[in-house]
């Protein structure tokens, strides 16, 4: 027994330190009458807990373990997010460390939050029972609420905070009523077999046919992610949440927490039963390819950089969804897995580069960059200016850049599992999206006028924005390797 | 021997060095980066064995084994001219714009390069990935070239150019990924290598449109369409070519619309032979509308920029023509239509620049009498003209000769509405030659506050060599057309079952296999 508790607990020693490591900065902050440390303090604090994190889960990789009566399970896949998810937070943190809206009065509160929020997302994708899942979201979530509200001056962020936390307790009882529905007629919350009960997995076949009670259940639950990573139609916070929230949180919800949501969601598919169940995936593909199309329409119209962002990132839900449901209704789950583990890798890459370069010209807090306010930046700042294009064109998905071999990778998925109708409308959309993909690049470069200033002091930003340009061109060109990981990642789950 | 990664990859390299270079010596050392290339590229000829229709100085080296994608790179005779075109036209292209672009030059000339890179590339590669790839990434330079260079409404130009060309292209890509698969049930394994692809037997039903190979081929058939342009696909063409600086013209109607036809003879007509056969009438119908239709509409425009790129809609659609009468004479004759579309058409858009730089006008009205004016000028246009509408002894002639001939050999109908194109080529053009350089002289021409001078030098230089091309063209039409011979008619004897190898020849042409596949290794 006490052997068992000491395995469990090594499995969860990451998260622990990480969040003991991030509370330090706080406690100093009470000791020394409420003054807020150096801003550097509490970034060292986290960056040391997050390298630290890496390290450890890293180590642990190789094969698959469970801690917690299987409740939390630490395989490939786990390992491989929460590695993600501690990079793109430390990445979150550069951006905040240098933004206005959050290096303010509260900035050790601020990596404080950002770092548990973490936490929940590491929750998240090591969950193997639903309602573990349920607790990741929530710690995840209640984080991001504070977050969005974090800067004092927008007006927006307190909207955004307001509306993001109403729909999203919304959202987290739905989830949590499907659960209930689930767990009463499947008799388990378990993905995989525990005690004797079979898991989710191994019923969905037997239970999606028959039982009722079970559907509504798991409908309310894929409800529950599909508010979390923006599908339609419960898409309608994300446009108004990402342009309130300060655009380092704004980055790190785009990336960090669709890239958990999605892992989360990948594993309640993970299951030979629902390739039996074609109208549950006529749903979930009309719901994928409005995802898109409701994203890339909805961005055409933009004005305000932000917004465009957001809107893409919906559409950029719905390819992830292209992937998922090749993984989960077609004859083989790995490569339509492994697709989607590529996708938001390469996705993390060009949207925290994008909304780092916005986070790079905000001056006040309640400013906000038009796309037009971009006229001449490519010749006042020639490196920003490339870097930009080579983003837009990556999220455009124009070879030869990582962009590009992610679509590659979840439209083979769909098409090796015949889902060509999938395919199609992942191709259209990536037409449709060109058109406002390019028009940054178009202000940028052809439209005569004076950009807005940049802050050349942010020097951690711009190296973000650099830095992932670099990263979507060299990995663009040298894909093999990233592909061989995802893969060897997936087979592991 | 990496000859060919040299030539695709050297201009990348090329594009940084411009980069780095001082200002004043961007234009010098462009210059002689683009003749070193041309004349790495000609390098090529004393390699290439033209006797064998395989596929020569073949380089393979994997890039993404997960999806058995390649780096695969070959030439042959197919491919060969199209390269060479593109190199030859690029240092033409930098000595005409020498004074037409005077805004940041660093960053035109990278573009240029980077341009030339993904032109030669995508002609060389023989992975259907690793084509997609630089077919696309051309659409990035052109995209910028005319979107900061352009005229009045470059952006709404260039913007309709990216747009039309990845719509076509990305159903290419959902094609080429099923082509993939279909080879991993086949061979065993996921690959984009054409070689293997050439082996497949995609299934066809005829008669009905959903069937794999008609769906793959009519995916293909309209990204090249869409690129060629061919009507009724052609709408972004005007707009493009006219908003174009000059270069970027020259370049677009020289080198990327084949990168279309191209297209048609490397991948839609071998990968699909039964579709191709089906429905050739298809793309006979559109050619021949294409051609009788882009010559009355170049016929009434005001604009002489705009007549060049309606003429280029007709020039192309006898490309499309000849290339699915499907006989050798079509392919052979399409084939150097290409050529002669990228030298004569070419060179209209280099003489059109050099007196929009005089006079900052196109508008055929406001000139007339320019044969007095300008006569070094002049006679060069008319010579182009010549070759534009295919007077005998011009390269014109030949290509469009040998493609009604195989049209006719093929469908009697389109041969003879085609025909008509020829006559109507030589109305629109011969009547705007003598508006614009005969006559009264025009309102420009007589303009006392800003004469006109004729050619200078560099401009000259700049024709020089295009001139030479049109007659040498003309006259022996062999020097060029041995080189093709065996490809093109390994393509149009086996067109039920293409192979290509890399190195061994196939059946055909058995002969002296030994020796080129000692040479192509």
């Amino acid at each position: 027994m006490n052997t068992d508790l000491m395995q469990d607990l090594v499995v969860v020693i990451p998260i622990s330190v990480l969040f003991i490591v991030s509370f330090l900065p706080l406690l100093i902050k009470v000791f020394r009458g409420n003054q807020e440390p150096n801003p550097l303090l509490p970034l060292c604090y986290g960056f040391a807990g997050l390298v630290f994190a890496t390290g450890f889960t890293a180590a642990m990789s190789g094969g698959q373990k469970t801690a917690f009566t299987n409740a939390i399970i630490l395989d490939g896949a786990s390992v491989w997010s929460s590695c993600l998810i501690y990079f793109l937070t430390a990445v979150g943190l550069m951006l905040a460390y240098d933004h206005a809206a959050t290096r303010g009065r509260q900035f050790s509160e601020f990596c404080f939050l950002l770092i548990s929020s973490a936490i929940g997302m590491v929750v998240l994708v090591m969950a193997n029972d639903l309602i573990v899942t349920f607790i990741g979201i929530e710690t995840m979530s209640l984080c991001l609420y504070i977050l969005v509200a974090m800067s004092r001056e927008e007006i927006l962020s307190k909207e955004a905070a307001f509306k993001y936390f109403v729909l999203g307790s919304f959202a987290s009882a739905i989830f949590l009523y499907g659960i209930a529905l689930m767990w009463g007629t499947a008799g388990t919350t378990y993905f995989t077999a525990q005690n004797g009960i079979p898991g989710l997995g191994d019923q969905i076949e037997k239970l999606i046919a028959v039982n009722r009670v079970f559907v509504v259940g798991l409908g309310m639950v894929i409800l529950g992610f599909a508010f979390k990573v923006a599908l339609f139609p419960f898409h309608a916070w994300t446009p108004d949440v990402y342009q309130g929230a300060p655009t380092p949180v704004t980055a790190f919800m785009a990336t960090a927490v669709k890239a958990a949501s999605f892992v989360a969601f990948l594993r309640l598919f993970h299951s030979d039963g629902y390739s039996l169940s074609p109208n549950m995936m006529t749903v979930l593909t009309w719901i994928a390819v409005l995802t898109m199309l409701i994203g890339n329409v909805g961005a055409i119209v933009q004005n305000n950089f932000k917004r465009i962002l957001a809107y893409s990132s919906i559409a950029h839900s719905g390819y992830a969804m292209v992937g998922l449901i090749a993984a989960a209704f077609g004859s083989d789950f790995n490569e339509g897995a492994a697709s989607l583990l590529f996708y938001l890798f390469s996705y993390a890459f060009m949207t925290m580069g994008s909304f780092a370069l916005i986070a790079l010209f905000e001056k006040n807090e309640n400013i906000s960059l038009n796309v037009e306010d971009l006229k001449g930046l490519g010749r006042k700042y020639p490196v920003l200016g490339l870097s930009l294009t080579i983003l837009m064109l990556s999220l455009a998905g124009i070879p030869p850049t990582l962009g590009f071999f992610g679509k590659f990778y979840v439209f083979s998925a769909a098409v090796e599992q015949d889902m060509y109708w999938l395919a199609f409308w992942g191709v259209i959309n990536s037409v449709i999206s060109v058109y406002y993909y390019l028009r940054p690049i178009v202000v940028m470069y052809m439209k005569e006028g004076e950009s807005v200033e940049m802050m050349t002091s942010h020097l951690m930003t711009r190296l973000t924005v650099v830095a992932s340009a670099l990263v979507i061109v060299v990995i663009g060109l040298l894909a093999s390797p990233a592909i061989r990981a995802v893969r060897a990642v997936i087979a592991m789950m | 021997m990496h000859v060919l990664s040299a030539i695709t990859l050297l201009p990348l390299g090329f594009a940084i060095l411009i980069c780095l270079a001082p200002k004043a010596w961007v234009r010098p050392v462009a210059l002689l980066l683009s003749l070193f290339e041309f004349g790495l590229s000609l390098g090529i000829l004393g390699l290439f064995d033209k006797k064998s229709a395989a596929l020569q100085l073949a380089e393979n080296i994997p890039w993404i084994p997960e999806f058995g994608i390649s780096y695969f790179l070959g030439i042959d005779g197919i491919s060969l001219w199209l390269v060479l075109l593109t190199t030859f036209l690029t240092p033409i292209v930098v000595l005409g714009s020498w004074t037409a672009i005077d805004k940041s030059i660093k960053g035109f000339h990278a573009a240029l390069f980077i341009l030339q890179a993904a032109m030669v590339g995508s002609f060389l590669a023989m992975d259907a990935v690793l084509f997609y790839v630089f077919f696309e990434l051309s659409l990035v330079p052109m995209y910028f070239m005319v979107g900061i260079w352009g005229g009045q409404r470059r952006i709404y130009a260039t913007v309709k150019f990216f747009i039309f060309t990845m719509v076509g292209s990305l159903m290419m890509l959902l094609a080429i990924i099923y082509l993939m698969f279909s080879a991993r049930d086949t061979v065993g394994q996921m690959t984009a290598n054409l070689l293997t692809l050439y082996q497949l037997k995609i299934p066809f039903v005829a008669g009905d449109l959903m069937n794999p190979q008609t769906l793959l081929f009519f995916a293909f058939s309209l990204a090249f369409a869409i690129k060629v342009p061919m009507f009724p696909f052609h709408t972004w063409l005007p707009d493009a070519h006219v908003e174009a600086p000059t270069p970027g013209s020259v370049l677009l109607a020289g080198v990327m619309l084949k990168m279309g036809s191209y297209g048609f003879l490397r991948f839609v007509i071998p990968l699909f032979p039964e579709a191709s056969q089906q429905y050739a009438w298809v793309f006979l119908f559109l050619g021949v509308v294409g051609i009788v239709y882009g010559a009355l509409v170049a016929m009434v425009q005001p604009d002489v920029k705009k007549l060049v790129a309606y003429s280029s809609v007709s020039h192309m659609g006898y490309v499309m023509i000849g290339m699915f009468a499907l006989n050798t004479y079509g392919v052979t004759g399409s084939l150097y239509q290409m050529l002669n579309h990228g030298v004569s058409t070419g060179a209209l858009f280099l003489l059109v620049g050099m007196i929009y730089e005089r006079t900052h006008s196109r508008e055929i009205a406001r000139y007339g009498g320019l044969a007095k004016a300008l006569p070094i000028f002049t006679i060069l246009f008319v010579i182009i003209t010549m070759s534009s509408i295919a007077v005998p002894m011009t390269n014109g002639f030949i290509g469009e000769f040998l493609i009604l001939m195989g049209t006719f050999a093929a469908q009697k109908g389109f041969a003879i509405v085609a025909v008509t194109g020829v006559v109507l080529g030589a109305v629109y053009m011969l009547w705007m030659v003598k508006r614009v350089f005969f006559g009264p002289a025009g309102e420009l021409v007589k303009d006392e506050h800003h004469p006109l001078h004729d050619l200078n030098a560099r401009e000259i230089a700049v024709m020089i060599p295009l001139v030479i091309l049109v007659f040498w063209m003309g006259l022996f039409p062999n020097h060029f057309l041995d080189w093709s011979k065996a490809s093109v008619e390994n393509l149009v004897e086996n067109k039920d079952n293409y192979q290509l190898s890399a190195g061994v020849k196939p059946k055909a042409v058995q002969v002296q296999g030994a020796v080129v596949a000692k040479d192509g290794k």
